[in-house]
C-alpha cells in the first residue's frame, strides 16, 4: 500500500484523539478508512499483518484484535468504529521492554500452534481471559478455531505446561527443540502469503458458475467495465487454450488433463467464470456481479452411479463414447475371492460411504504474482508443491523455466488442499496483461465451493473368515466421485484399494474401483488420500464380521494383521517397492487394548437414555506415494561458522523445517539453531516434488540427512587434511586431536586453500517403509437426542523414531481432531441443483476446542531402517481410523451399525428414537 | 470478501437516530453491535447507502430496576448481561441463555437490541422475550409506542419495527416470588445454532406448574409459544399428564426439516426438553423421558 505521509504514526497520542485519529498498538495513525472498510482491512493496510483473515463473519476468531482492552472480531467492525479507540493487535502485545507477555511465553513454552495461523488471535483471546473464564476453556475459546493442534497443545499453554527441550549440540534429532520461527510466530512477525504491501498492487475476483452444468453463450462486459477503477476483465476468450491439471503430481501423467484456466463450459456450481481485476478487491468484487453471463443450461448429474448408467449427461463429452463419464477404473484379484467365500463360515457384506469434506486451512488460498525488475515473473504463492507449479504455469503461459520464480512465505496449513495449482494461474495471467502486480485471497465461501474436497466415496465390502476368524476372502467395490475434474481421481482411487486391505493377510483379494466424473466440486488430495475412505469401510466390516462370528475385535484382528515377512499386497499381482523398515502395530494394538481396559478419561453421562461403547480400528499406510517423488537438499558452511540449509519442500504447519534442522543439526553434532533454513524457493532451493503423500520427513528429510552427511565429510575430510589429526565436529568447531578449531576459522582458512564447504544431494523414494496407527474410542450416545460424546481417546502410532516428539504428538492430535470432524461435525450439504447451502464455517462446523476430546497417544518402539534416522512418515495416517473406531464404538453402544458418514444426531436419532 | 461501499454515522441522541433513518429512506439502517449485520454485509446479502451508529447513545445503555421492572437499555451488550447481578437476580431466563448466545468475542460487541430486532429464528433471546412477557419500547417519527413481544416477531428476521424506528429499550417484570426458569437447548455441537431449544418460566406448586410460559426456538420461523401444554400442566403431575403435554406440542409447534433434523426428530427433542422442564421446575429427578 502506498500510505500517505499523514498516514504515518504520529507521535503520543492525546487523550481527546480526534475523529479520524485511530491509535494502533500505542501509536496514532490519522486516516479515513473506505466506505465499507472493516477494521480487519484498515489494519492490515497499516501494516499490521499479524491480523488474518479465516472467514471474515467472526466464526473463526483469526482476526481477534483488542479494542480498548476487549478481544474483538476486527472482520465484524466497521474501521469508522474504532476511531479515538484503543487498537492492539498481536503486535501490541508483549511490552516495549522486548520481552513477551505470559501468553506469548506459554504459546512458545508448548509450541501451541503448528501451522500458527489462528495463534495470533487465539493469545489475543487467551490474553484477555479472566480467571474465572480459564476454568472453562472450551466456553472461553469457543469463538476461535484451529484446524492443525487439536487443541491439546493449546490446553497445555494456558496451563503453563512448557514442553520445548534444550537445544544441545549434537542432540537435536528426538528432541522437542522449538519451531525456528517460534518467535516470530508468537509476536506476529511471521509471514504468510498476504502479508506484504505492494506498490501498484490489482485485486482479482472471480466470478464463480452458480450453475452445475453449463455452456457459457456470452459474457457481457461493459457495466462491469465501467466501474470506478476496475482494470481489466478475463474470460474465456482471454486465456491460453491449453489442457492441464490444477493437480499437482511429479509425473503429470497420472492427472488427466481435463481443465482450462476459464472455459466456456462450466462443470460444477462455483467454477470460475470470469476474473476481474481492480485497483481495490471491493472494486473487483462489485465489477464480477455486474457481469452478464448468458448461461446455456446443460442437464447436470452428481451422483456417481447415475453417471455411470446409459444415457447419463457426460461431463467431458470429448472423452470416447464407451468410457462415458468412468475417468478410471481399476480391477485386480489375488487367488480367487470365489474360492475364499466358498470356504467361509460366516461371510459380512455391506455398503458404506463416506462423505465429501473441506481441508478448511485457516489461510485461505491466495496468491500475489508479479514481474520484476530482472525481466522475470515471481509468484508468492500458498502452495504444497511451488516447484510443480512452476512447471505448470510454464507449460500454461508458454515460460522458459529460467523466467519463472515460485515461493512460499509461511503458508497456513494445507492438509493436501494445497496439492492443487488454482490461484497461480489468474495472477500471473493478469500479472502478464496489466504489467502491474496482482495478488488473489480466496473467500472461506470459495474454499468450499471453489477449491477441492475430499473424494466421497462408496464402498462395497464384502468379507468372508472361518469360524476361528482366519479371513478367507476380502473384496472391495469402491465407486469414488471425482466430480468435475480428475484431478487425484485415479491416485486417491489406487489408495483406496491399497494400505487399508493391505493390512490384512488374506489368500484371496479382489478390488474393483470407478473414479467417476460428475457436476460437483472437484476432489483433491486430503490427508488421508483415499485410504481414509476404504479404511472406514474395512474397519467397521472387520467389527460386523467378528460380532457374527462371536470374536473380540482386537482378537479378530490380531488374528488376520500384516506380520513382519508378510508378502506386501492388496489385489495386485505385481511386486511392490514397499518393505517392512520397521513394525509396530502389534504394539499399538497392544497400547490401545490396555489403555482402554484401564479406563481414564470421562465416565458415562448419567442417565438411562445414554448408551455407552467401545470401538477399535487400525490402518497402515505406506510412506509416500508409489508415484515418482524426489526432493533436494544443500547445505553451506558460512563464513561465520554457522550452516545454512536449503530444502525445496513446503513447510505448512506440518513442522518439516523444524525436523529437517534437527536432522541436519544431530549429523553435524551442533546446535538446530546454528542452522538458517530456507525452503520452498523454486530460486533459493533445489527442486523438491512437494510436501505431500507423507514425504516431508521420508523424502524431503532424507534429502537433508544425505546433505548434512556430506556436508560433515567435506568439513571433516579438509580439518583431517589440513590437521593431519582425526577430527570430529562439536557445535560450532571441529575437535582435531587436542585442538580445536572454530568453524569460522576453518572456513576462512578452507576457502583460501580452495575448499568448498557446500553439499547438494537429492533423494528419491523407494524401497518405501509402512506406518501403523491404531485408534481406540469410548463413547456414549444419547438414544433420544442422537448426541454423541466422545468419553476417552487413545491412539497408538508407529512412526518410526520421532525426530521431534511434541511436534509428533502434535501432528497426531491434528490429526485425530480432523478425523472426530469428519466422523461426527463436518457435512457439505448441497441442494438439488448441485448448490453447496452452508459455504460458511459457522455451519460446516470444523471441531472447535469444546468438541475435542485429549488423546493418550503412544508411540510404538521403532526404528525405521529405510527412513531418515530412523523416522517414518508422521502426520498423514493418524486420521485413518479415527472415524471407523468411532463408528465401531457407536454400533457396541446400540447394536446399530451406521455405515454412512458424518454420524449426525438426525441419523442417530432415525434409527434408534423410540417414537421416530 | 469486500462489503459494498457505505457511509457511517454516528447518532448522538435517539431523536437524531430517527432523523437519520428518516431522511436515509430504505437505505439507511441501524448499526448496533453489528454482529450479524457485518458478515451479511461482508457476503454482500446486503448493502446499505448509509449506517447509523446508535451503540455511543448513552441513554440506550444500561440495566436498572424499577419497581417490579427490569429495564434494559436496547445497546447493552450480551457481556454486560451475562455478569449483571440485576439480571442474574431478576431474569435469571436471561442469564442463563445469554450464556448460549454465540461465543465471547461476538457477546463483547452483541446486543440486546440489535438481537431482538434481528429476529433470527434460531436466537434464545426472542423466545426469552416471549417466556418472560417483555415489552419492546420503540421510537420513531412519531414519538414512543410499546409493543408487547407476542406481538413485535412477526417471523424469519420480521419485527413490528418500521424502518424508521428504533427499539430502545426492553421492560421485563422481575422473578416474581415462587417462580423458576429453565433453559435448554440441544446443538449438533457447542456453540452452534440450537436444533431444539426451549425457554420457560413458571411458578411451581406442589406438582403442578402455575403462570407457565413455554417458548421454544429453532423450531419453525420464529420463536413459538405452547400454551396448550402449559395449560395441560397446570394440572397435578404424572406421567399421563407430561405424555398429554407432549402431545400437545405438535398442535403449537410448526418444525421445519432442514439439513440439521427432520421435523419428527425436532418435536421429537421439542417433547423431551418438556420432560426434562417439568422434572427441573419441579425438582424432580429427571425421569427417563
Amino acid at each position: 500500500m502506498n500510505h500517505t505521509p499523514a498516514d504515518q504514526p504520529q507521535p503520543a497520542p492525546t487523550a481527546d484523539a480526534p475523529r479520524n485519529g485511530y491509535t494502533i498498538n500505542g501509536k496514532l495513525y490519522f486516516a479515513e478508512p473506505q466506505p465499507g472498510q472493516c477494521l480487519r482491512t484498515f489494519l492490515r493496510e497499516r501494516g499490521v499483518f499479524g491480523v488474518k483473515k479465516g472467514c471474515d463473519q467472526g466464526d473463526c476468531g483469526a482476526c481477534t484484535v483488542w479494542l480498548d482492552g476487549t478481544p474483538v472480531h476486527s472482520c465484524l467492525m466497521p474501521a469508522f468504529r474504532a476511531a479515538g479507540r484503543e487498537v492492539t493487535t498481536v503486535e501490541g502485545l508483549a511490552p516495549p521492554d522486548g520481552s513477551l507477555h505470559p501468553v506469548q511465553q506459554a504459546f512458545l513454552g508448548a509450541q501451541a500452534f503448528q501451522c500458527s495461523f489462528c495463534t495470533a488471535g487465539m493469545m489475543m483471546t487467551c490474553a484477555a481471559l479472566t480467571d474465572a473464564q480459564k476454568e472453562d476453556m472450551p466456553q472461553a475459546l469457543k469463538g476461535n478455531l484451529c484446524r492443525c493442534t487439536g487443541y491439546r497443545a493449546i490446553a497445555d499453554a494456558m496451563h503453563g505446561r512448557a514442553e520445548i527441550a534444550e537445544d544441545i549440540a549434537g542432540e537435536a534429532c528426538g528432541a522437542s527443540v522449538p519451531s525456528p520461527l517460534a518467535h516470530a510466530i508468537v509476536t506476529g512477525e511471521a509471514r504468510y502469503t498476504m502479508d506484504v504491501a505492494m506498490e501498484g498492487m490489482l485485486h482479482l475476483k472471480v466470478l464463480r458458475s452458480p450453475h452445475a452444468h453449463a455452456r457459457i453463450r456470452a459474457i457481457g462486459r461493459d457495466r462491469a467495465m465501467a466501474v470506478p477503477g476496475v482494470a481489466a476483465i478475463f474470460t474465456w476468450e482471454d486465456v491460453p487454450r491449453r489442457l492441464y491439471s490444477t493437480a499437482t503430481h511429479e509425473d503429470h501423467l497420472v492427472d488427466p488433463d481435463d481443465s482450462y484456466m476459464l472455459d466456456n463450459v462450466v462443470r460444477f456450481a462455483g467454477q470460475r467464470v470470469a476474473a476481474v481485476v481492480a485497483e481495490t478487491e471491493a472494486a473487483a468484487e462489485a465489477a464480477c456481479r455486474l457481469l452478464e453471463v448468458e448461461y446455456e443450461i446443460l442437464p447436470a448429474v452428481f451422483d456417481p452411479v447415475a453417471a455411470m448408467a446409459p444415457g447419463a449427461p457426460r461431463i467431458h463429452d470429448e472423452r470416447g463414447e464407451e468410457r462415458g463419464n468412468i475417468y478410471a477404473d481399476i480391477h485386480g484379484e489375488i487367488g480367487s475371492v470365489a474360492e475364499g467365500f466358498a470356504s467361509a463360515d460366516a461371510v459380512h457384506e455391506m455398503t458404506y460411504s463416506t462423505s465429501r469434506v473441506q481441508h478448511v486451512h485457516l489461510e485461505t488460498h491466495g496468491s500475489i504474482a508479479w514481474q520484476g525488475e530482472d525481466g522475470r515473473v515471481h509468484i508468492r504463492t500458498s502452495t504444497q508443491a511451488p516447484f510443480i507449479a512452476k512447471q505448470k504455469l510454464c507449460h500454461l503461459f508458454g515460460l522458459r523455466p529460467s523466467d519463472v520464480h515460485v515461493f512460499t512465505e509461511r503458508v497456513g496449513g494445507g492438509f493436501g488442499g494445497k496439492q492443487e495449482m488454482i490461484s497461480e494461474d489468474l495472477c500471473l495471467l493478469a500479472a502478464l496483461k496489466t504489467g502491474r502486480p496482482v495478488q488473489w485471497e480466496f473467500t472461506r465461501e470459495e474454499q468450499f465451493i471453489g477449491a477441492t474436497t475430499r473424494h466421497q466415496m462408496t464402498t462395497r465390502v464384502k468379507l468372508g473368515a472361518r469360524r476361528d476368524g482366519t479371513l478367507t476372502a476380502i473384496e472391495l467395490h469402491v465407486v469414488s466421485n471425482t466430480g468435475a475434474y480428475g484431478g487425484h481421481a485415479s491416485e486417491t482411487l489406487g489408495a483406496s484399494l491399497g494400505g487399508p486391505m493391505t493390512a490384512y493377510r488374506c489368500p484371496n483379494k479382489k478390488a474393483a474401483g470407478y473414479a467417476v466424473y460428475t457436476n460437483m466440486v472437484p476432489g483433491g488430495g486430503f490427508r488421508g488420500y483415499g485410504s481414509s475412505q476404504t479404511a472406514f469401510a474395512i474397519e467397521c466390516a472387520i467389527d460386523e464380521l467378528a460380532r457374527l462370528l462371536g470374536i473380540d475385535p482386537f482378537a479378530m484382528r490380531r488374528k488376520n494383521m500384516i506380520l513382519p515377512g508378510d508378502w506386501i499386497e492388496s489385489a495386485w499381482n505385481d511386486p511392490s517397492d514397499v518393505d517392512f523398515g520397521s513394525y509396530g502395530l502389534d504394539q499399538c494394538l497392544d497400547f490401545v487394548e490396555g489403555a482402554l481396559a484401564k479406563g481414564g478419561g470421562l465416565p458415562k453421562p448419567e442417565g438411562e437414555e445414554w448408551a455407552e461403547g467401545t470401538g477399535v480400528a487400525l490402518a497402515m499406510l505406506e510412506c509416500g506415494p508409489p508415484t515418482e517423488h524426489r526432493s533436494g537438499a544443500q547445505m553451506r558452511l558460512l563464513p561465520d561458522g554457522s550452516y545454512h540449509l536449503a530444502v525445496g519442500s513446503t513447510e505448512m504447519g506440518n513442522g518439516s523445517i523444524t525436523s529437517h534442522r534437527q536432522i541436519a543439526a544431530s549429523l553435524l553434532s551442533a546446535r538446530a539453531d546454528r542452522i538458517a533454513i530456507v525452503n520452498a524457493d523454486t530460486d533459493l532451493a533445489p527442486y523438491d516434488t512437494g510436501t505431500f503423500a507423507s514425504t516431508g520427513t521420508v523424502v524431503a528429510g532424507q534429502a537433508v540427512r544425505m546433505a548434512a552427511e556430506a556436508m560433515r565429510d567435506s568439513i571433516l575430510g579438509f580439518a583431517r587434511r589440513h590437521t593431519g589429526a582425526d577430527c570430529r565436529l562439536d557445535d560450532n568447531a571441529v575437535i582435531c586431536g587436542n585442538e580445536r578449531v572454530g568453524l569460522a576459522e576453518l572456513y576462512a582458512i578452507g576457502t583460501r586453500a580452495g575448499h568448498h564447504f557446500e553439499a547438494k544431494r537429492k533423494s528419491y523414494l523407494s524401497l518405501r517403509s509402512v506406518a501403523f496407527n491404531v485408534q481406540g474410542i469410548r463413547l456414549a450416545v444419547h438414544r433420544a437426542t442422537g448426541e454423541i460424546r466422545i468419553l476417552h481417546s487413545v491412539h497408538g502410532a508407529d512412526i518410526g523414531r520421532l525426530i521431534n516428539p511434541m511436534q509428533c504428538r502434535g501432528q497426531i492430535e491434528g490429526s485425530i481432531a480432523m478425523g472426530i470432524g469428519w466422523a461426527l461435525t463436518e457435512q457439505m450439504v448441497y441442494d438439488a441443483e448441485g448448490r453447496m447451502v452452508n459455504p460458511a464455517l459457522r455451519n460446516y462446523r470444523i471441531p472447535s476446542y469444546a468438541d475435542v476430546p485429549p488423546t493418550e497417544v503412544f508411540f510404538a518402539d521403532t526404528y525405521d531402517r529405510i527412513g531418515p534416522l530412523g523416522a517414518k512418515s508422521q502426520g498423514e495416517c493418524a486420521i485413518n481410523p479415527v472415524a471407523p473406531a468411532i463408528a465401531n464404538a457407536l454400533a457396541d453402544a446400540t447394536g446399530v451399525r451406521f455405515p454412512h458418514l458424518p454420524l449426525l444426531p438426525d441419523r442417530i436419532f432415525a434409527k434408534l428414537a423410540p417414537h421416530a | 470478501m469486500k462489503a459494498a461501499a457505505f457511509n457511517y454515522a454516528r447518532a448522538a441522541s435517539v431523536d437524531e437516530a430517527v432523523q437519520m433513518l428518516v431522511r436515509g429512506g430504505g437505505g439507511a439502517k441501524l448499526l448496533a453491535g453489528g454482529q450479524s449485520l457485518l458478515p451479511a454485509l461482508n457476503l454482500r446479502l446486503m448493502s446499505l447507502d448509509l449506517l447509523v451508529d446508535i451503540t455511543g447513545i448513552a441513554a440506550l445503555r444500561g440495566i436498572r430496576v424499577e419497581g417490579g421492572t427490569l429495564k434494559i437499555g436496547a445497546m447493552t451488550r450480551h457481556a454486560d448481561l451475562l455478569t449483571s447481578p440485576e439480571i442474574a437476580a431478576h431474569a435469571p431466563l436471561l442469564a442463563k441463555a445469554i450464556a448460549h448466545v454465540a461465543h465471547p468475542a461476538i457477546r463483547n460487541r452483541g446486543t440486546i437490541g440489535g438481537n431482538l430486532a434481528h429476529a433470527d429464528p434460531a436466537s434464545e433471546l426472542p423466545a426469552c422475550m416471549l417466556a418472560l412477557g417483555a415489552t419492546l419500547v420503540i421510537q420513531g417519527p412519531s414519538g414512543q409506542r410499546r409493543v408487547q413481544a407476542a406481538d413485535f416477531f412477526l417471523g424469519l428476521y420480521q419485527t413490528a419495527l418500521a424502518p424508521d424506528e428504533i427499539l430502545i429499550a426492553i421492560e421485563l417484570p422481575a422473578l416474581a416470588s415462587g417462580e423458576r426458569a429453565f433453559f435448554h437447548e440441544y446443538a449438533r455441537r457447542m456453540g452452534d445454532y440450537a436444533i431444539v431449544g426451549l425457554a420457560a418460566q413458571g411458578k411451581p406448586a406442589g406438582d403442578r406448574i402455575d403462570a407457565l410460559r413455554l417458548v421454544y426456538f429453532g423450531v419453525g420461523e420464529r420463536a413459538g409459544s405452547c400454551p396448550a401444554a402449559a395449560r395441560i400442566l397446570q394440572q397435578r403431575h404424572s406421567p399421563a399428564i407430561l405424555a398429554e403435554a407432549q402431545a400437545a406440542l405438535a398442535a403449537d409447534l410448526q418444525p421445519q426439516n432442514d439439513h440439521q433434523a427432520s421435523a419428527a426428530m425436532r418435536l421429537h427433542l421439542a417433547r423431551t426438553l418438556l420432560a426434562r422442564c417439568v422434572n427441573e421446575l419441579l425438582g424432580r429427578a429427571e425421569a427417563s423421558a
